[in-house]
């Protein structure tokens, strides 16, 4: 019952003025990033960061939420108008709604991309808030032993969904746990890997790994792949004339589709979601593929399935919400943009936790709030207000952007610490994701291991120490078993069938 | 294979140093302070192998297939601009960084003014959001002149 008042609070919460103009500008900018191919809302997220330390940890949390929302539902814009998903996660929206663009229905398919939006993000939201104080109490009955087994098993997740390139996966995630034992010891107060210097002696912070990881990588693998003949695509894009009555879908084509569609699609994007490293795109495709498997009308599929857009889009947006899960309770990221947020938090002081929601539910509702106003009015409100203007986002010069980029970038990795080595940092890492990325490495990888190493090392450790070095204790801990099950079955789950899917950046 | 081989070079460096860690108390055991560098380094040892040998069989993918010449611009570029940025101040350097991303990027090449304009929009763009409203404190011109 006080969980639930905390959470009205939330709702409360927004109607600050200033809490709600950050709400309001992360959903804009979130669309604005969703909707530019080449830029992701973790890409927004990551350039916020350094902004968080101007802020307070409220607007600044509402402000991810709403960009995270925002970015998931903009990738299908272009995904349906010009046939290049603006996200990852719009893959299947661009299958669908392409063609029904082609067929001169392109405004009733972001409509569809919308609604499934709205109705797919609601849900997730609202399944978070009722499914956080449950997770909060069975996360105080995990130990030492099974928290190092649930962050294994976050990472072993993160490894398999990895392009079907294991062993690149483990790379990727080993060079991130490696770059984590930079600096003093979990257990002891001794410096490691400072080589020297003292400027290595605090560690590598999370900031210039992210603006590295995400910031400038980009703007180097845009360098490499200066097409400029994607501009004239993009110009012609503006041509394009969109009514706002269009985007409207019609409530017999609503009534088609099914309400209990959408709400399966949200159900398996949740679901996915808590998954550490599963993603979006995963959930689209699954949702995508159930759909499939179950409609009425499958010959529809590939030629312009309003199905489908309903289908991928709740899942995509409901998966928000469930990303939300592990992060909150045990600090484990289920998404790339999930790890940025989880950075928000821990620059705010704020300790991930079953406790987290007791203790800061004044801190953290309003968050949620955020993700639940954002599916429900901010897509639609957004869609019918600038929806014609949306595709005109596509037609800025990309020089000016990556340009603009890289100075945000730069100078926000300055401004956590006012130390250019922050900045020459975050340039190592962004050469070194660059590769990363050429080569098919998971960037998303290497950077939740990073994330995780730490608490996978303190864990281990703590119950090796405990146990006289004997690792049996991960086998007769009951909830350490339980979670390495768990590995297991995921483990045999996703590589015996495995969608092919190029989810992860 | 250069990249792997590259990682495995790092590795090596990493397990090297990794090596040299002592414990603060109760001796070098098997959970000290280096425990999980040294398994961390077995642990890519095995799986550069695995990909290198996997490379080895088959022809790696490379997703990218441009020049490499404007992402070494770039790189170029940026280390210039962070080693000036504190001894000139935000503004000129950001000025110069802007300037030469837009030449790197074709941007508005053939029109001087435009050109000027938008670099001079841009740095100032970024100062207010991050001095005028954020509050950030960005070094001077030329140490405080």
């Amino acid at each position: 019952m006080d969980t639930f008042v905390s959470f009205l609070g939330g709702f409360e919460a927004l109607l600050s003025w200033e809490v709600l103009g950050f709400m309001i500008a992360g959903f804009l900018i979130g669309t604005f990033f969703g909707a530019m191919p080449g830029l992701t809302s973790v890409l927004a997220i990551a350039l916020l960061l350094p902004i968080t330390y101007t802020i307070d940890v409220v607007p600044a949390l509402v402000m991810c939420a709403s960009i995270f929302m925002a970015g998931m539902y903009s990738g299908s814009i272009t995904a349906t108008t010009i046939n290049i998903p603006g996200a990852p996660s719009s893959m299947m929206t661009a299958v669908e709604g392409n063609a029904l663009m082609l067929k001169g229905h392109g405004a009733n398919a972001l409509g569809h991309a919308a609604l499934g939006s709205m109705i797919g993000g609601s849900i997730g939201a609202l399944l978070l808030m009722a499914f956080m104080p449950i997770a909060g109490e069975l996360a105080l009955l995990i130990r030492t032993p099974g928290k190092f087994s649930l962050v294994l098993f976050a990472l072993v997740v993160i490894i398999i969904v990895d392009k079907g390139a294991i062993a690149k996966g483990i790379v990727a995630t080993t060079l991130g746990i490696m770059l984590a034992t930079v600096g003093i010891d979990v257990l002891q107060p001794i410096p490691r890997f400072e080589f020297g210097t003292e400027l290595l002696v605090e560690g590598i912070g999370l900031m210039p790994v992210v603006i590295g990881a995400f910031a400038v990588s980009e703007l180097l693998v845009q360098a490499q792949n200066w097409n400029l003949s994607l501009e004239g695509t993009l110009k012609r894009a503006k041509d394009l004339k969109i009514r706002r009555r269009d985007f409207i879908p019609p409530w017999s084509e609503i009534r088609e589709i099914g309400f209990f569609a959408y709400v399966k699609s949200a159900f398996i994007g949740y679901s996915i979601g808590i998954l550490p490293g599963a993603g979006g795109s995963m959930a689209a495709f699954v949702a995508y593929a159930d759909a499939k498997r179950s409609s009425k009308k499958p010959e529809e599929y590939g030629h312009g399935s309003r199905e489908g857009i309903a289908a991928a889009e709740s899942a995509n947006n409901s998966m928000c919400g469930g990303a939300f899960v592990p992060m909150l309770m045990f600090g484990i990221p289920g998404d790339p943009t999930t790890a940025i947020v989880l950075g928000v938090l821990v620059i705010n002081g704020l300790q991930p936790g079953p406790r987290l929601l007791e203790q800061q539910a004044d801190l953290i509702a309003p968050m949620f709030a955020s993700l639940f106003v954002s599916a429900l009015i901010l897509i639609p409100l957004t869609l019918y207000l600038l929806g014609p203007y949306f595709i005109k986002i596509v037609s800025i010069p990309r020089g000016l952007l990556y340009s603009s980029i890289a100075v945000v970038a730069l100078v926000g990795s300055y401004v956590a610490t006012y130390s250019t080595f922050q900045m020459f940092l975050a340039l190592i890492f962004g050469v070194l994701a660059f590769f990363l990325r050429k080569h098919n490495y998971s960037v998303v990888a290497m950077l939740l291991g990073f994330i995780l190493g730490p608490d996978l090392e303190q864990y281990l450790r703590r119950s090796l120490s405990f146990n006289d070095g004997n690792p049996i204790v991960f086998l007769t801990s009951l909830d350490s078993l339980a979670f390495i099950a768990l590995t297991v079955v995921f483990a045999y789950l996703i590589l015996r069938k495995k969608p092919k899917l190029d989810a992860i950046p | 294979m250069l990249f792997p081989a590259f990682l495995l070079v790092l590795t090596t460096i990493y397990l090297a140093e990794a090596l040299s860690i002592r414990s603060q108390f109760g001796g070098d055991t098997i959970v000290g302070p280096r425990f999980m560098p040294i398994l961390m380094a077995i642990i890519m040892y095995v799986a550069l192998i695995v990909v290198m040998v996997g490379e080895w069989r088959k022809e790696s993918e490379v997703t990218a297939t441009g020049s490499f010449l404007r992402p070494m611009m770039v790189v170029l570029a940026t280390a210039i601009y962070i080693a000036v940025f504190r001894p000139l101040g935000y503004v000129p350097a950001t000025l110069c960084f802007a300037a030469a991303l837009f030449l790197i990027f074709d941007f508005e090449r053939k029109r001087p003014v435009f050109f000027v304009m938008y670099v001079i929009a841009v740095t100032a763009l970024f100062y207010g959001l991050f001095a005028g409203i954020f509050g950030v404190r960005l070094p001077p011109m030329l140490g405080g002149f």
